[in-house]
């Protein structure tokens, strides 16, 4: 009973640095990702395929080795970075490209009247896309939205090959001491909460924004 | 039309506007006259350039040649080398915040209530305060008999109810024209007599009023002059008596065959 305990506990510390990388993560790349996804659609051509070339990039090669590629390649050219700094680029940069293609084609399914409707009434570009485009867009992609930021929790993991004592190395640690899988169930369970706890808030999100159609 | 009247009752005249999609010339060189208080009628068949004439007079679509004026100012006139040059944006902006537009599919914002879609542009664009725009945007859905619905959203009303608060939306800005594209056609028989009765309502109140429109009996009855067009071009116009009673052109006698029977 004890060693549960203390097993439980070591993981919760272990989880406090999953936390911290899914948290900063998506702070960032959300934003980010909003912005790629407007650059994407801008009429400048050379900015729209930068971005094009970067969203391929980030989501046509492995996580995994985008996150090798800044922790060990960088640092051979003189680029340095703490663990956890280097962890958040990788993953901020990576996941802005997946939440950048799932924000453009939010954007692109409002239709060209509502631009129109805002046009005519007089509204400015930016207030169409704050105050008409934004809250609609938010609507319509907050299920893939929802996706991704269940995918990130289980990513996160990937930090385990960065030594960083996450919730799983921890958990690994532990597993290879005692000769005993419970920690291993223990971390499952860790993860689960965690996606059970965001799925229940983007259903509360999800409802509230959802609140005109039906 | 062409006297030299007051140039202020003008609110609109648009000179020679040419507008191609690629290669596809639309326009063929349209000159219109709107005066204050006067409600144009465009009718003509289904490709004949009727949206994009209306849309190219509030800068939903760009001219390649010719003139437009509002109110006495240039929106758009040619240079020198005959090509169009549009007004400085902020002038321009002050142009157009005097016209209102229809659409045919409403284009209401669906993530406001049908209040909030009224107040939406007087407090962002005119910086009004919610204290003074929320009396005239209720008195407007009075006026569109929508009051009771203020606080719907537009996915729970019917066609003919959202038609009649885009109206109110666009009168919330108080235009001095509003132009309509086909208001109705995207509507049930039975829904489109509740629209054209507020168009009615707006016209009596002398509002100046552009419509593209392929009800016949509103264009007849209600309208000071009527437009007809086909293929980029105006082919007859007049007073609504003479094009509906005894049209010159053969094209007119035949489209207005095909509307009536
Ligand atoms: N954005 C566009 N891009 C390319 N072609 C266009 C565009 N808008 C209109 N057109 C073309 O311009 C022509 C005139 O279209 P327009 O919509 O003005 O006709 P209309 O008289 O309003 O017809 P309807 O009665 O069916 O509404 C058509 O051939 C149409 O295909
Ligand atoms: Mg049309």
């Amino acid at each position: 009973m004890e060693k549960l305990t203390e097993t439980v506990l070591s993981i919760m510390a272990g989880s406090k640095i999953t936390l911290e990388i899914f948290v900063l993560t998506l702070a960032m790349s959300l934003p980010l990702g909003f912005f790629v996804a407007l650059m994407r659609l801008s009429s400048v051509r050379p900015l729209a395929v930068i971005m094009d070339v970067y969203i391929w990039i980030m989501r046509g090669s492995p996580l995994m080795l985008q996150l090798l590629f800044v922790y060990f390649a960088l640092p051979m050219v003189g680029v340095r970075f703490s663990d956890i700094s280097a962890a958040l680029l990788a993953f901020t940069l990576n996941y802005a490209a997946y939440f950048a293609e799932i924000f453009r084609a939010g954007i692109q399914s409002i239709p060209r009247g509502q631009y129109e409707a805002a046009k005519t009434l007089g509204l400015t570009y930016a207030q169409t896309m704050q105050r008409i485009i934004l809250p609609q867009m938010i609507h319509r992609t907050l299920p893939p939205i929802s996706n991704e930021t269940i995918n990130l929790v289980k990513d996160t993991s990937l930090i385990y090959i960065l030594a960083m004592n996450d919730l799983l190395r921890v958990a690994r640690t532990i597993v290879q001491r005692d000769f005993d899988m419970t920690a291993f169930f223990i971390a499952g369970l860790f993860y689960l909460v965690m996606t059970a706890v965001l799925t229940a808030i983007f259903k509360r999100m999800e409802a509230y924004y959802g609140k005109y159609d039906e | 039309m062409e006297n030299t009247t007051n140039k202020a009752e003008y609110m609109i005249r648009a000179r020679g506007i040419f507008k191609s999609f690629q290669d596809n010339e639309v326009l063929k060189g349209i000159s219109l006259d709107v005066c204050q208080g006067e409600v144009l009628s465009i009718i003509g068949p289904s490709g004949s350039g009727k949206s994009t004439l209306l849309r190219c007079l509030n800068h939903l679509e760009t001219i390649d040649k010719g003139s437009i004026e509002v109110k006495g100012e240039f929106l758009v006139k040619n240079d020198t080398s005959g090509r169009a040059v549009y007004a400085p944006k902020h002038e321009m902006r002050k142009m157009l915040s005097c016209m209102g537009m229809v659409f045919q599919q409403f284009n209401l914002f669906p993530h406001m209530t049908v209040l909030e879609n009224l107040l939406e542009a007087p407090l962002q664009v005119k910086r009004q305060t919610r204290e003074e725009i929320q009396p005239v945007a209720e008195e407007l859905l009075r006026k569109v008999g929508l009051y009771e619905k203020r606080d719907a959203y537009p996915s729970r009303l019917s066609g003919g109810q959202q038609q009649r608060v885009a109206i109110a939306r666009a009168l919330a800005m108080k235009p001095d024209i509003m132009l309509f594209d086909e208001p109705t056609s995207a509507l049930d028989p039975e829904l489109t007599v509740e629209v054209l009765k507020t168009m009615r309502g707006l016209a009596a109140e002398r509002m100046t009023m552009v419509v593209v429109t392929h009800e016949m009996t509103f264009a007849r009855d209600v309208s000071s002059h009527v437009i007809f067009m086909a293929d980029g071009l105006i082919i007859e116009q007049g007073h609504p008596a003479d094009i509906f009673g005894c049209p010159k052109e053969e094209r007119t006698r035949l489209f207005l065959g095909n509307m009536l029977h």
